[in-house]
């Protein structure tokens, strides 16, 4: 049964000992006390400001959606910095670490960094950035967004939203407490069988990779059918299927692919995880396991991935465009079949990242073609946004410069992408840097659009626009910086370098590698300009307070009601007569009609038992990674027994009257700018700030 | 620019606003389980995915093959079991219609007792394969037949645990909304284990039978 | 990669070129058109005329859909044909010449973190360091004796996954002598980035004559001693050995002992506390050299 593992154990610590918490290690002890410096002057500007009973009443127990929204882009943002300083680490090594002669320091051979830590630092990167980075912040977009799109009060479930975002934290909490205590996987982020099984990998840095991923995806699958449930339930009256803005479409779709496929995740995981507790052989080479089943349940989660997170980057995309070009999208109808084409297709595909596996010539082609395909609705997206900017009146205020500029990202990742799907291609470059490039290239595609679809709604969200100058120098140069790292591993890949090297034997290659440092610094050196955007547009923000619609062109629902948005959304919900409701109403000159009477709200209580249930599961996990069975089990007892008890609360909502509704609307007219405003809780009266 | 109220549009006399709200909380809820329930289908294709993967003689590396672990009638048995305890459940939830709630709570206590029975011939029928050496860390085969095997189990004992809250609740609160869309998403997910273990019994048992 | 040097790579670059083409094709036109619409209908100082109304076009709707699925169409034909064309199993193009000198049988075994050639016509083997006749199609049997790895030699010949308990074949013809790096492309472990083979290929006299050379080394290469190869080994300094003797069967002995459950487990050594082992190496190593 329990597989039995060498080196120490004991049962109050499990395998944790001393010697696991790497403090003989530089790198690491100065970045625990550059952590440890930011947390100590977070807790102690928070108490200073006297913070701590607005945290946790109006965020650590919130069920809003919006305010659970910004939470999930905030840990988005965090992991976004750390994945980032793991990219710098890795590109330090790789331009220091290149030919037999070059030198070696802190005890590796070449580099600065041991083989060992370089896999680690590499396999968190991914692994951040795919799911504790670009993940959080689109799902956090679209927790925002959706519900105001579609004229909703909340989501369908506001409890459960909490409880994602709780699991999605836990498993983020783990990936940064392989940093401090023991260590992390090696096998990359979509993980390496058998390197993932006991015999190779024999640390517990598998084990936090596993469980961390595996938390998110429990996360994420909730989340998922929370915002389908609430696309199909909570449309206001007259949003038809045909009206629907086209983010939520685009926000359909991703989650349609994450009901499917984080399931099939959740089950490749929990594979691995008995193949390394107990003994069983489903990924191992020998004694019957069969390691291409991991690829396969894998990739037919991974690639569904990649879209899950492109699609909401599309979706931006499509409403940033019409707006500043002033005019509707071309071709809404092809749009939303084209996002649901993608969302289709992208099941039929995992194949093409084990081409090179020596399948028959006649599996090859299959999936060589049906990855191509999905190159239809893509082109077919391109087409469109370039024909909604044909015949407009295009502004290039920040948003729309983002999401232009991340039409031709598309261009170079579509075309790569294609080079890719090419199966004899692919024996050249897979597991090349230039597939490296190339994913990197639709990633970036992805940040661009989060950057626009921030600087877009940051307004309706907070109530003030962020600042212009810095936030274009920001662009420019974060483009830049771009060019500079990706055009040289293009060529690098050409050349034949193949990706995860700690070690680069060619020293021909080391200039082109130099050059990419040279772009990392630009990226380090546009991230000032970033900071600088958001403290000038913190500090300014009362000359930048924003009406209903901030962009005064904007077209969708969610530009109807205040900025910031009250924590009821909208005091009515509105009645829907057209695609671009917003646009609809300003040119039948009724956009500042109000109305006449307003009505009960009824709303869910805030509670506190998403947050422990997420602080259990990271307490089980970690029990599991370092084998505390103890821990393990009371963990998972009490998340039992909290789900038992929260289904005997009968007290989980609250009714604000209509005459309190009335009260605050007129408070938010009458005071069109004044106290700063955070995170659209201006109006909420402390009356209806419902404590646990 | 001036600011009236209106809660019409002038000129078609539709309605700007909505008046009053109209989710119908019961079947939110109940949509939100059936997408649930999906997403658990998907685990278990995936684990029937890994099973025909792992189904060869080759991967029973020289142990026993399917054969000698799937005993069709000792399935046939469980069946008996498990039906029994959805027929009971089912009448349970006809006595819901009636708003009958002694019904309810015998309904359910009957189908709680009945899938305990099934558990007992479940629990036996693997202790009797450990005993003779089947263990799943034997071979990739035997990994994924007990894990199938497990993992419909442990879906049988969140639902008595759920029968169990539910006799409570219905006993201490009575038929009250949340009790009745509890009751309701509690009956997919039985009716979900019955088809779960049609799948089972065809492909790990019937087979064993005729392989 | 760009700079092939067999009859299997040149064919892929030819497709990679007509691949690289045909989306330049869409994709400049496509590119030209955004930028000159952003320039032409922006709205200080675009001269484009402003239609806030049209949102859709059929004949456009046409040509979107239409040039995109034209484009994919014409791809996926090159695409299934250059498949077959290179098919490490039996590649087409390799199958219209007719060579003279039957085909070099080479079996490859992987092990942490080196690579392991047989020639089992000749009798002998080697430790990373492949040595091929040019002008001769070499026949590979690839295996791993724990990961799996890429095997690629990108002037000659694409990846292929080496895997434990499997065995994939590829095939490949060098049409010029030189020496190409080869590597393992697919994570492996901590010696991953040292498991380079330097792949010479020499005229067919050449070639002989560095057999007879090789089967005159002093080691065999029994199963016994393939466990000692095997031992997880970090290549730092680019050993090379070679064997005069294999024992007869070794390739298909590590496949049926892999299935078997047989593993060459990393040492924590080679994982956490890696710093150990390096210095302990390195001091080794120092050793050595005195
Ligand atoms: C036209 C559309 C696309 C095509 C035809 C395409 C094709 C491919 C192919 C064939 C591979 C496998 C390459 C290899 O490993 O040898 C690949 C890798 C990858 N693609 Fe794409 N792709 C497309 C769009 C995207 C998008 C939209 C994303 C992400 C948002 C994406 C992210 C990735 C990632 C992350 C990998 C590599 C995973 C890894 O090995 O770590 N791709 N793509
Ligand atoms: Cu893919």
């Amino acid at each position: 049964m329990l597989v039995h593992i060498d080196g120490p154990w004991s049962p109050l610590l499990g395998r944790l000992a001393l010697s696991e918490i790497p403090y003989n290690n530089p790198i690491l002890v100065g970045t625990f006390v550059f952590a440890a410096l930011l947390a100590v002057i977070l807790v102690g500007l928070v108490t200073y400001l006297g913070l701590w009973r607005t945290i946790w009443r109006d965020w650590l127990t919130s069920v809003d959606h919006k305010k659970i929204g910004i939470m999930y882009i905030l840990i988005g943002l965090v992991m976004l910095f750390r994945g980032f300083m793991d990219a710098v680490m890795m590109r330090a090594q790789q331009a220091m670490a290149d030919g037999p002669h070059s030198a070696g320091y802190m005890d590796s051979p070449h580099g600065y960094l041991t083989p060992y830590h370089f896999d680690q630092i590499y396999t968190a990167h991914g692994t951040i950035m795919i799911l504790f980075a670009a993940t959080p912040l689109l799902v956090g977009i679209m927790n925002i967004l959706v519900p105001l799109q579609i004229g909703a009060r909340d989501m369908a479930y506001p409890y459960l939203n909490a409880v994602s975002l709780w699991l999605t934290a836990a498993g983020a909490a783990l990936v940064m407490a392989s940093l401090f205590i023991g260590d992390f996987a090696h096998a990359g982020w979509f993980g390496i069988v058998p390197v993932m099984e006991l015999p190779y990998s024999p640390g517990v840095g598998v084990d936090y990779w596993m469980w961390a991923f595996q938390l998110s995806s429990i996360g994420t699958t909730l989340g998922g059918i929370n915002l389908l449930a609430t696309i199909v339930k909570m449309r206001a009256p007259g949003m038809t299927w045909g009206r629907l803005p086209i983010f939520t479409w685009a926000s359909l779709s991703a989650n349609l692919i994450s009901l499917s496929t984080f399931p099939v995740l959740s089950v490749a995981l929990a594979l691995l995880a008995l193949d390394r507790y107990l003994g069983t052989h489903f990924y191992t080479a020998g004694l019957g396991g069969n390691l291409m089943l991991y690829n396969d349940l894998f990739w037919i989660w991974g690639h569904p991935e990649v879209y899950f997170v492109i699609l909401p980057a599309f979706g931006m995309i499509s409403e940033i465009i019409p707006t500043f070009s002033e005019k509707p999208l071309f071709g809404y109808l092809g749009m939303v079949l084209a996002s649901l084409g993608i969302a289709g297709v992208s099941w039929g595909v995992w194949l093409h990242h084990f081409f090179t596996m020596a399948a028959s010539p006649a599996v090859n082609a299959f999936f060589s073609i049906t990855t191509m395909a999905v190159g239809i609705p893509t082109g077919v997206k391109v087409f469109n946004w370039a024909f909604t900017m044909f015949r407009g009146r295009l502004r290039f205020e920040l948003p729309m410069m983002w999401a232009s500029a991340a039409l031709f990202y598309l261009l170079v990742g579509g075309l790569t992408g294609m080079m890719n799907a090419f199966t004899t291609n692919d024996y050249m470059v897979h597991n090349s840097v230039f597939v490296v490039a190339h994913f990197h290239m639709m990633l970036l595609l992805i940040v661009y659009a989060i950057f626009g679809g921030v600087n877009y709604w940051f307004p309706k969200v907070f109530g003030f626009r962020l600042e212009q100058r810095f936030g274009k120098i920001f662009f420019w140069l974060f483009t830049a910086g771009t060019a500079v790292v990706f055009i040289p591993m293009f060529t690098l890949g050409f050349m034949g370098m193949t990706r995860r090297l700690a070690y680069v034997a060619f020293p021909q290659w080391r200039p082109l590698l130099d050059i990419e440092v040279v772009g990392i610094v630009i990226y380090l050196l546009s991230a000032v300009f970033l900071v600088a955007q958001l403290y000038v547009s913190f500090r300014d923000r009362a000359q930048n307070r924003a009406g209903l619609d901030a962009w005064e062109t904007s077209r969708s629902l969610e530009w109807m009601t205040h900025s910031p948005v009250p924590f009821y959304n909208f005091a009515v919900t509105p009645e829907v007569h057209a695609r671009d409701e917003r646009a609809w109403r300003v040119e039948h000159g009724v956009d500042t009609v109000r109305p006449e009477r307003y009505e009960d709200i009824h709303m869910p209580r805030n509670t506190a038992i998403p947050l422990w249930l997420g602080a259990l599961s990271f307490g089980l996990a970690f029990g599991l990674v370092w084998r505390m069975w103890w821990l393990t089990e009371v963990c998972g007892l009490a998340i039992f027994a909290l789900i038992v008890i929260r289904s005997f609360d009968r007290d989980t909502d609250y009714t604000i009257p209509a005459a309190d509704i009335e009260r605050m609307e007129r408070a938010i007219r009458d005071v069109p700018s004044g106290r700063p405003v955070v995170a659209g809780v201006r109006g909420a009266v402390p009356a209806f700030r419902q404590g646990v | 620019m001036s600011v009236t109220t209106s809660s019409t549009l002038d000129a078609k006399g539709s309605p700007m606003w909505s008046s009053g709200h109209g989710h119908d909380v019961i079947s939110t809820k109940t949509l939100g389980f059936w997408l649930y329930m999906l997403s658990d289908a998907m685990m278990f294709t995936a684990l029937f995915a890994a099973y025909a993967v792992l189904g060869h003689a080759f991967n029973a590396a020289g142990g026993p093959w399917v054969r000698a672990v799937a005993h069709a009638g000792v399935a046939f048995q469980e069946t008996y079991w498990l039906f029994g305890s959805v027929l009971a459940y089912g009448l349970a939830m006809m006595a819901l219609k009636k708003g009958n709630r002694g019904g309810v709570l015998l309904g359910i206590a009957a189908a709680l007792v009945i899938a305990l029975g099934f558990l007992a011939v479940d629990g036996r029928e693997v202790l009797d394969l450990f005993r003779m050496g089947a263990l799943p860390e034997r071979s990739g085969f035997l990994s994924a037949f007990f894990t199938l095997v497990f993992y419909h189990g442990l879906h049988v004992v969140v639902g008595i645990a759920w029968m169990a809250v539910m006799l409570v609740q219905v006993a201490s609160v009575g038929l009250t909304e949340k009790v009745v869309y509890r009751l309701l998403n509690l009956r997919l997910f039985w009716h979900f284990q019955a088809v779960m273990w049609v799948f089972m019994f065809t492909f790990l048992y019937l087979r064993g039978a005729i392989v | 990669m760009l700079d092939p040097r067999g009859v299997i790579s040149v064919t892929q670059d030819h497709y990679l070129a007509l691949d690289v083409l045909i989306m330049l094709l869409i994709i400049v036109p496509t590119g030209i058109f955004i930028v000159w619409a952003m320039r032409h209908y922006r709205r200080d100082g675009g001269r484009g005329r402003h239609d806030a109304r049209w949102d859709h076009s059929y004949a456009l709707e046409a040509l979107v859909w239409g040039i995109p699925i034209l484009t994919v169409g014409v791809l996926s034909y090159y695409s299934v044909k250059a498949i077959y064309a290179v098919n490490p199993y039996h590649p087409t193009i390799m199958a219209r010449a007719t060579h003279a000198k039957g085909p070099l049988d080479i079996d490859v075994i992987s092990t942490d973190w080196q690579w392991v050639f047989i020639y089992p016509q000749q009798g002998i083997a080697t430790v990373n360091r492949l040595v091929i006749p040019k002008g001769v199609p070499v026949h590979f049997r690839l295996t791993s004796a724990t990961v799996v790895n890429d095997f690629y030699i990108p002037q000659l010949v694409g990846m292929i996954d080496v895997m434990p308990a499997m065995r994939v074949r590829q095939t490949l013809l060098a049409s010029r002598t030189g020496t190409y790096e080869g590597y393992s492309a697919n994570f492996s472990g901590a010696g991953f980035s040292w498991m380079n083979f330097e792949t010479q290929a020499v005229s067919r006299s050449a070639f002989r004559a560095w057999v007879a050379r090789v089967q005159g080394a002093p080691t065999h290469l029994s199963y016994t001693a393939f466990d000692q190869v095997a031992q997880p080994t970090i290549n730092i300094h680019g050993r090379v050995a070679y064997f005069s003797q294999v024992q007869p069967g070794l390739f298909r002995h590590v496949v049926a002992q892999t299935a078997a459950g047989k593993t060459y487990p990393t040492p924590m050594a080679m994982t956490e506390n890696m710093t150990r082992y390096l210095k302990a190496q390195a001091r080794r190593d120092a050793h050595n050299r005195d």
